[in-house]
């Protein structure tokens, strides 16, 4: 009965994140007609880039934690499957991205010297496309697999939950089998994350510099993809665990240990950065260091170059050396916004300077807010439309207290 | 005052014995004065709730503290023994973080091995009072200090808590 009651709780919350979606795509649309289309279009493209990145990186925690079969995280891992639901969403905004190819490729009108092969719009689109949709099928293949276990478990309470339910009951599936396949399409997951994300980083991402490239950066770009998607995991579960309107609880050594691993994350997003840099510094080749020296060098970029650093390195470094603060969640949410905040500032960075020659103010303004909003009102009301379907995940305790 | 005090000395066959005999003694007005373990042992460090280890600190400070003196051996040698190549600085800051964070680690290291042992009091060479061997071995000691008077009814909490007894006038 609670549960019901409960349920207008998401509607509002539906409504607000729809309305923020509305806002933010009306905005786009207006500014991509009537008033600068090539603003419009790079900060979509920024953002498509930076919310798909989040929602990739949040299910690759529950894969990780299946492949390894750690037992420590599960209410933490039920809940990054939820990002899960912005997958079918991710493919039609990228699919929607062709519509602004002139905008977001510099490259189409120069001389690439023998890249063209590799460089077009076609095959740049199919392969990406075809890389997401390998991504994204496995990743729904694996979490498929594993909510007949979660189901199994809490039991199934929502629409599509029940759904999947009456299907299983219908013919019961082999759990060893099922067991199997989820550790598979895991692994898989896991395996097309590495691959897809270093293309789509490619592609999308160091072409618009197309005379500039960094073997690392394929790396680099899904590495960014895990810290952010962690963070954008502590948040979420953060405020559901400090928010009285449901049942989801998570104990103080499970914060900790999802701090820690955000923690490492941190390092490993500085080690990628650093691994590149000094190799680009040693060698002081023009062409690679053109690239950098724009970047975090010169004027307006170099401030900005310092503020991620700072922000999204030397800032969390210091203060999530500390034991205490991993526990407390929200900290933790303040953290994990700055340093999100900042990979959204990085994606700007990287991006800027190739859409934006000689400028010299900062080109950042509300067109790139307002789409940022967007975003962020799809990437929400897709992941509480997941809670209203399977609204046991997050109301564990109470079923338990229920029952009892 | 220790003439008025006597200690005595509670040896426990097992683990869980050790630690639930600590966390009576700890409700009662007399002192724990030394645990003894062959192994370290979560429960009695639970039973004990010692203060938070300093041994972190000595970490952190080796760390910060090996950090510049990399940057510094670097900056040195740099000096000291001139390879001027192409346009580079001779005091690099890109390539000396590399040094620095090596020092880092080594630094850290050595601050939590002198942190454990100046924490942990060693070396120590002579056996302590009422020290038994088999605390070395298969036995847990809790040493508790009590006023003169109250001797039978410490010895008597030992017993009733499966505990042998060891005093010094034995």
């Amino acid at each position: 009965m609670k549960i019901m009651a409960n349920a207008k709780k998401p509607l509002q919350l539906m409504k607000i994140f729809y309305g923020l979606a509305a806002i933010g795509g009306l905005i786009f649309i207006t500014v991509a007609l009537i008033g600068d289309p090539a603003r419009a279009w790079q900060a979509y493209l920024l953002n498509f880039l930076f919310f798909s990145a989040i929602a990739q990186g949040a299910v690759l925690f529950s894969a990780l934690m299946h492949t390894v079969k750690a037992r420590w995280s599960r209410p933490l891992a039920n809940v990054a499957e939820s990002f899960a639901a912005f997958f079918p969403i991710s493919i039609a905004l990228f699919v929607i991205l062709f519509l602004g190819q002139q905008h977001v490729f510099p490259w189409l009108h120069e001389d690439l010297h023998g890249k063209e092969m590799w460089l077009n719009v076609p095959f740049l689109f199919g392969r990406d496309l075809a890389g997401l949709i390998l991504l994204y099928g496995f990743g729904l293949a694996f979490l498929y697999h594993r909510l007949y276990f979660t189901l199994k478990d809490l039991g199934a309470s929502g629409p599509v939950g029940r759904r999947l339910q009456a299907r299983w009951d219908r013919r019961p599936p082999d759990e060893e089998r099922m067991a199997a396949r989820a550790t598979v399409f895991g692994i898989l997951y896991l395996l097309a994350f590495a691959l897809v994300l270093s293309l789509v980083g490619y592609d999308l991402v160091m072409a618009a510099d197309p005379h500039w490239f960094s073997t690392l950066f394929g790396a680099y770009s899904f590495v960014k993809a895990i810290y952010i998607g962690f963070g954008a995991l502590i948040v979420l579960s953060a405020l559901l665990h400090m928010s009285g309107n449901n049942g989801y609880h998570v104990e103080e050594n499970q914060f900790h240990d999802i701090g820690k691993l955000f923690f490492a994350f941190c390092l490993v997003w500085a080690d990628f950065f650093y691994a590149q840099f000094v190799v680009i510094w040693y060698g002081n080749i023009p062409e690679e260091t053109a690239y950098i020296i724009e970047r975090t060098m010169a004027a307006p970029w170099n401030k900005l170059a310092w503020t991620i650093f700072i922000g999204c390195f030397i800032a969390p470094f210091l203060i999530l050396i500390n034991r205490k603060i991993k526990t407390v969640p929200r900290a933790m949410v303040v953290i994990c916004l700055a340093v999100m905040a900042g990979i959204w500032l990085e994606h700007y960075l990287l991006l800027g300077p190739a859409f934006n020659h000689h400028v010299h103010h900062l080109p950042l303004g509300w067109v790139e807010i307002a789409v940022a909003v967007g975003f962020f009102g799809l990437l929400a009301a897709a992941v509480t439309g997941y809670f209203k379907q399977f609204p046991e995940i997050i109301e564990v305790d109470r079923l338990k207290a229920e029952e009892v | 005052m220790t003439t008025d005090t006597i200690s005595i000395m509670g040896v426990f066959p097992s683990q869980r014995g050790a630690a639930d005999a600590i966390d009576r003694l700890r409700e009662t007005s007399w002192a724990i004065e030394r645990v003894h373990s062959p192994i370290p042992s979560h429960e009695i460090e639970e039973a004990l709730q010692p203060p938070k280890s300093k041994v972190g600190w000595f970490t952190l400070a080796g760390g910060i503290f090996g950090f510049f003196t990399g940057f510094f051996l670097a900056a040195f040698t740099a000096t000291s023994w001139s390879l001027i190549v192409s346009g580079k600085p001779v005091v690099a800051l890109v390539p000396f973080f590399i040094v620095g964070f090596e020092f880092t680690i080594l630094f850290a290291v050595f601050g939590n091995v002198l942190g454990l042992i100046s924490q942990a009091r060693l070396p120590h060479f002579d056996t302590q009072p009422l020290y038994d061997e088999r605390f070395s071995g298969d036995c847990f000691g809790v040493l508790a200090r009590c006023p003169v008077g109250e001797k039978e009814k410490l010895t008597r909490f030992f017993e009733e808590n499966g505990a042998e007894i060891k005093t010094a006038d034995k």
